[in-house]
């Protein structure tokens, strides 16, 4: 019999190994001795309740509750007398993110045991764990094993299937990752109906991110109040998050909501930039970030928001405009070509950044991005063409001097003056990989 | 006559649609609204059609016969052909008034019977009609047949001219950098030319 050792209510990290551990994978073992038994509750919906006095919201980036999603899909299988079927969500196609892959590498016993207990919870016959297979680490090999080992040990009562997502940008979204699953092309379709009401072959689907569950697994060990003890009132708990201050591997690391940003991005100058949400996300000055505080109350007045944790502090000697081109660039090429706004405004978006980007900018290219991203936005059956315009005028804002410099043939982050703009790699992290065929996106 | 030109009409408009096609100085929902009018006009002149034929006295045709087929012993074949039509368009109207309730399959499924409407259609007023085999009305009625026929092979050719789905954005993408390469060039050159 092993002994779980009681953590303190605001102990971090919750999800990952402690430090003292290092980055040591929990196996099984390793698991049930820091955590517990899984505690099911026998009951269908009782998790529910909990789940809503505890405040968690997705940690996929959307923080949509998570007890609404799992009531919506308990109420739709009672209504159409139809089992459930449970995702857990690891297709992280955000390359500036880490986060999934190194909570499933590390924990994937927690992301597997939230699984069982919203498959509980909303009587699922059917649980999928949807990720990708090796973008760091062997991630899939490590969860065949992490099955295999819970199978030995009788522990799940719905069997979990794995499934590998495509490398593309668009995979893990909610629709797409249904697509990819029915053996369709990995591309959004229109809501409605919602996958809660017709998700995976049909059946009402619960489709969370890994990391939410992971806290799930931990609210239902811990109660609503424990989880409670940090972040905020109105935004509790702790998230995952993924720095990047320098070249090479960013940083994974637990903190609470409500986290002064300063103490992620580390010195910022005020003339700095940072990238809050990755490639959707928002670009805001060094200035902002030195008073901002990680939750949505206060990011929104930036308008920016937590998303799923990116913080990314651009080098001193690298230039956001550069940076951003090469970003959308890359949506652009990973737009899935269905819907027309996004088809056709975002290459021409992509090209216009570039120009700007090469100090190469014509005096109405900065005019002609505002317009366009206006009208891709809200015009997609995804939120593709929203992501991409946000960050596209988030970077006109923010680097708004820097592209009056590189119209003048300067650029402060190279200062050869030569020619702007002419960079070595680009330090945002970009795929190579881009989709050619159809093949591409099954 | 009118009818067939209508039908024939609503049958390019159609083919249009399917391809998200325009019609000079019409936006494209323009195009779906005068396919929609249009048919629910031809309708209306294929009602008062039958109603005529029927309540006509010249020959004798029982009101049955305008619904099922090879039922009048007057033109018994060509008449049942105009039954079948009539068929088969009530159905592509009534589904396409109830496709909010329907599924896109379903609705697709039913409305691409007018592309056996329409031709029976032709068959049936060519050969119940002495009138269209010559004269003008003749000309007229090849010319519905050609301009149907021209339709559908354009369609087709305007659909194996798509770019798959996977391919579009590569595409647009080399389209816009080549351009933005072009006037990098051509500013080169008039920075060179100062």
């Amino acid at each position: 019999m092993t002994t779980v050792t009681e953590p303190t209510m605001t102990e971090l990290p919750r999800l990952l190994p402690a430090a003292q551990d290092g980055n040591q994978v929990q196996d099984l073992r390793a698991h049930l001795a820091r955590y517990g038994r899984l505690p099911y509750r026998d009951r269908m919906g009782t998790l529910i309740h909990d789940i809503e006095a505890a405040g968690l919201t997705g940690r996929g980036g959307a923080a949509f509750p998570v007890h609404r999603k799992l009531a919506a899909v308990y109420e739709a299988s009672d209504r159409r007398r139809r089992p459930p079927v449970v995702i857990a969500n690891g297709a992280e196609s955000e390359p500036a993110s880490d986060k999934d892959a190194t909570l499933l590498w590390l924990a994937p016993h927690l992301v597997l045991d939230g699984l069982q207990l919203v498959a509980e919870a909303v009587g699922a016959d059917t649980a999928i764990l949807y990720s990708h297979a090796d973008r760091s680490n062997d991630v899939g090999r490590r969860l065949r094993n992490a099955v295999a080992e819970r199978e030995a040990a009788t522990l799940d009562r719905v069997p979990v299937q794995l499934a590998e997502a495509p490398p593309r940008f668009l995979a893990g979204q909610e629709t797409a990752l249904i697509n990819h699953l029915s053996g369709r092309p990995s591309v959004p379709r229109f809501v409605p109906p919602r996958v809660t009401e017709r998700g995976y072959n049909g059946a009402p689907t619960l489709v969370q991110n890994v990391e939410t569950l992971a806290h799930l697994a931990l609210i239902a060990r811990r109660g609503p109040r424990w989880f409670r003890a940090v972040g905020t009132r109105d935004e509790p708990g702790s998230m995952l998050a993924t720095i990047r201050r320098a070249e090479g591997q960013p940083r994974i690391t637990e903190v609470p909501l409500g986290m002064p940003l300063k103490e992620l991005t580390g010195d910022v100058r005020p003339d700095q930039a940072v990238l809050l949400g990755g490639y959707h996300g928002t670009w805001i000055s060094g200035q902002q970030a030195a008073t901002l505080t990680l939750d949505n109350a206060t990011l929104g007045s930036a308008g920016a928001r937590v998303g799923a944790g990116i913080v990314i502090t651009l080098p001193a000697d690298r230039c956001g405009l550069v940076e951003t081109a090469n970003a959308v660039r890359y949506l652009a090429l990973e737009s899935a070509g269905q819907c027309g706004p996004c088809l056709n405004g975002l290459p021409r978006i992509a090209a216009a950044f570039a120009e700007l980007a090469r100090g190469r900018a014509g005096p109405q290219t900065r005019e002609d991005l505002e317009r366009w991203c206006g009208l891709v936005a809200g015009r997609g059956a995804c939120h593709h063409p929203d992501g991409t315009a946000n960050l596209v005028r988030s970077a006109l804002i923010t680097f708004a001097a820097e592209a009056d410099r590189h119209a003048r043939g300067r650029c402060s982050a190279t200062n050869t003056g030569a020619n702007p703009g002419a960079s070595s790699t680009p330090f945002l992290p970009i795929p190579r990989t881009t989709a050619r065929t159809e093949d591409d996106w099954t | 006559m009118v009818l067939l030109v209508l039908l024939t009409l609503v049958m390019l408009l159609g083919l249009l649609v399917t391809r998200q096609g325009r019609l000079p100085g019409l936006p494209k929902f323009a195009v779906t609204g005068l396919h929609r009018n249009l048919s629910l006009l031809a309708v209306v002149f294929v009602l008062i059609h039958v109603l005529t034929a029927v309540y006509d006295g010249y020959v004798r045709i029982p009101l049955t016969s305008a619904v099922i087929p090879l039922t009048s012993s007057y033109e018994r074949v060509w008449l049942g052909l105009g039954a079948v039509a009539f068929d088969l368009m009530l159905a592509v109207i009534a589904t396409s008034l109830l496709r909010r309730h329907l599924s896109r399959k379903v609705w697709r499924g039913v409305h691409l019977l007018a592309y056996v409407s329409w031709p029976v259609a032709w068959v049936h007023s060519y050969f119940s009609s002495k009138d269209l085999q010559h004269g003008i009305l003749f000309v007229l009625a090849l010319a519905c047949l050609l301009a149907v026929v021209a339709g559908v092979i354009w369609r087709l050719a305007s659909a194996a001219r798509d770019v798959p789905r996977a391919e579009r954005v590569n595409l647009l993408m080399a389209a816009v950098h080549h351009r933005s390469a072009a006037h990098d060039r051509g500013s080169r050159e008039r920075t060179a030319a100062r």
